[in-house]
């Protein structure tokens, strides 16, 4: 499920693109970027682009403004999934560069490729110090490679949770056995955010459905959660091995997002102040961002939306994670004067505000002002699917029916569900 | 939190010894550097604002292109929005000057960033241009101490590095 939402910022030709990637170093103009080449070569999967990618990995000059170059190269001829770029990338293996060699081993797993050699190279990056193992095991496992199966198991139990949790999904991919997937899910309540999300990508990735109604429950970004709740519907679904009914409450609990259904992992020494609960909502850490809604909601509801008005006017306009919270805010205080700023919201089309706007359509919900059906409604005109479920569960709270006959035969099928089912 | 200190303590402490020689001199290295990282993290906090603006606003500049209509940066002031995440490096390396340590940034920053910038199909490049041209702009004396200088830039290029 790739997301393109991002690859044509750059608006280069594919040959102004090329030019720019083979420029040397030396012969660049101040405002000329290599990486910025590197990256939008990402829209050209041409013979003429991949070749230009391969021959900036050929570039061996160790400044950090071509390594990151090299680096970029190695990763876009990887979502290009270009076969002639193996060679290349193989030789990247045996580098000091962490990070060059990370991002090799998981073009190559985007590449794929069943050469024995190859595979034997990359398990035997596990025993280097200093390299991202988790991106090497999810390589791996992606590609088949059972001999690898006993240097994995040496990771099952890492200090690193994120590698931890990586190894043994790995191990009952590779088994059979699932029973230890358990301690995987542990880690979606775990202090560290980086172990909360990296779990969740293993379980993805082992398509382990009886987590779905409990990634519902972990506390980051909906971001993660509802790509990892599409991905194994989308997953169990096409196998047979799930149905619709199995996900729908799951999914609507994560597009709600309330803070009640999480389990929050925070706490306060302290009974806050309204002002520290405001600014908590612009943390890069949601799971304090919904603690912080959650004791707004429980302690400040007649107080908040002055300050919350406040800080949208002040900074929240223009960051788009307290952005997302403070709609969802609106509604659940029932914010009447806040309705021209959700429908602000509803419509805003820059890929950043992505998620505030099916909080919008769903905060317009709890409002209950019938103005937002024919807004609502209009909105269903889009490809994002999020958005479209959230506006269909909006227009049920609002009582409209005539956005269940709209898409009644949309392309999505979990769209089509949501029309077609009981509410 | 990852620091020269603690992780020398914690490789002795591992294997049941004293720190060694070489593990004061580190210790001493990053003791004597701590006015000069003081200084910057001092600096960089005084202009928080404006640095993260700076840099973004030159990177916009830089490339026009990222104003295309209906794509990330849209108009003047949809542009700032971006902003967040510069603003948030520049926190963390911050922190890592306060500390004398990457800890900051490998806990906070990059720790996970690298799989979820590539799962999510999220650029880097607009971040990475923005962090570049805070390490051209950066000047001493009229900044901050040539030494200074030095500690905020190696912390921008450990950014730069460990994001593409």
């Amino acid at each position: 499920m790739t997301n393109k939402r991002f690859f044509n910022i750059f608006n280069l030709t594919e040959a102004e693109a090329i030019e720019l990637l083979d420029t040397p170093l030396d012969k660049l103009a101040e405002d000329e970027s290599r990486y910025v080449a590197a990256s939008h070569l990402i829209n050209f999967p041409t013979t003429a682009a991949i070749d230009a990618l391969i021959r900036a990995i050929d570039n061996n000059n160790p400044e950090l403004d071509n390594r990151i170059v090299r680096r970029k190269s190695v990763e876009t001829l990887g979502k290009l999934q270009a076969k002639q770029g193996l060679p290349a990338i193989r030789t990247c293996l045996s580098e000091s560069d962490c990070y060059t060699v990370e991002n090799a081993v998981w073009a190559i797993g985007e590449i794929g490729t069943e050469d024995p050699e190859i595979l034997s190279e990359i398990a035997q990056i596990l025993d280097r110090e200093g390299q991202n193992h988790r991106v090497i095991i999810h390589t791996l496992v992606k590609l088949n490679y059972l001999p690898a199966l006993d240097r994995i198991r040496t990771f099952t139990e890492s200090s690193d949770e994120a590698t931890a949790s990586a190894a043994i999904a790995a191990v009952c991919r590779f088994t059979g056995d699932y029973t230890p997937m358990a301690r995987v899910m542990e880690f979606l309540f775990h202090p560290s955010r980086n172990a909360r999300r990296a779990c969740i990508q293993d379980l993805i990735d082992t398509n382990y459905y009886p987590a779905i109604s409990t990634i519902a429950r972990c506390p980051v970004s909906i971001v993660f959660r509802l790509r990892a709740i599409r991905l194994l519907a989308n997953n169990g679904i096409e196998r047979g091995e799930i149905e619709f009914a199995d996900i729908q409450s799951s999914l609507e609990q994560t597009l709600l997002d309330r803070p009640q259904d999480l389990e929050l992992i925070h706490e306060y020494d302290l009974p806050p102040t309204l002002e520290f609960l405001i600014r908590q909502l612009y943390e890069t850490d949601f799971g304090l961002c919904y603690l912080a809604t959650q004791t707004i909601l429980d302690n400040f509801a007649e107080l908040a939306p002055a300050a919350l008005l406040a800080t949208y006017e002040a900074e929240a306009y223009n960051d788009y994670g307290a952005h997302y919270h403070i709609m969802k805010l609106f509604g659940w205080l029932k914010y009447a004067p806040g309705y021209d700023l959700l429908v602000e919201a509803l419509n805003n089309r820059e890929p950043q505000f992505q998620k505030s706007r099916a909080a919008a359509a769903l905060a317009l919900g709890e409002l209950g002002d019938k103005r937002a059906i024919p807004l609502l409604v209009a909105s269903l005109d889009t490809k994002i699917w999020d958005l479209k479920y959230a506006i269909l569960m909006a227009l049920a709270k609002l009582g409209d029916t005539s956005g269940r006959e709209i898409t009644a035969n949309d392309d999505d099928w979990i769209i089509r569900a949501r029309a077609a089912g009981e509410h | 939190m990852k620091s020269v200190v603690t992780t020398v303590i914690a490789a002795a402490d591992a294997a049941g010894r004293f720190p060694s020689t070489s593990d004061l001199e580190s210790v001493q290295g990053s003791i004597q550097r701590a006015a000069a990282r003081m200084e910057a993290a001092e600096k960089l906090a005084a202009n928080i604002d404006n640095v993260s603006k700076e840099a973004y606003d030159a990177c916009i500049k830089k490339y026009g292109y990222l104003n295309n209509s209906g794509e990330a940066n849209e108009t003047q002031v949809k542009k700032d929005k971006c902003l967040r995440d510069i603003k948030h490096y520049m926190r963390l390396i911050n922190y890592c000057l306060v500390v004398g340590g990457t800890g900051p940034l490998d806990e906070w920053g990059i720790a996970g960033g690298r799989e979820v910038y590539r799962a999510l199909d999220l650029p880097t490049a607009p971040y990475v241009e923005a962090l570049r041209f805070a390490r051209t702009r950066g000047c001493a004396p009229r900044d901050m101490s040539a030494q200074a200088l030095v500690e905020y830039n190696a912390l921008l290029d450990y950014t730069i590095n460990s994001l593409s």
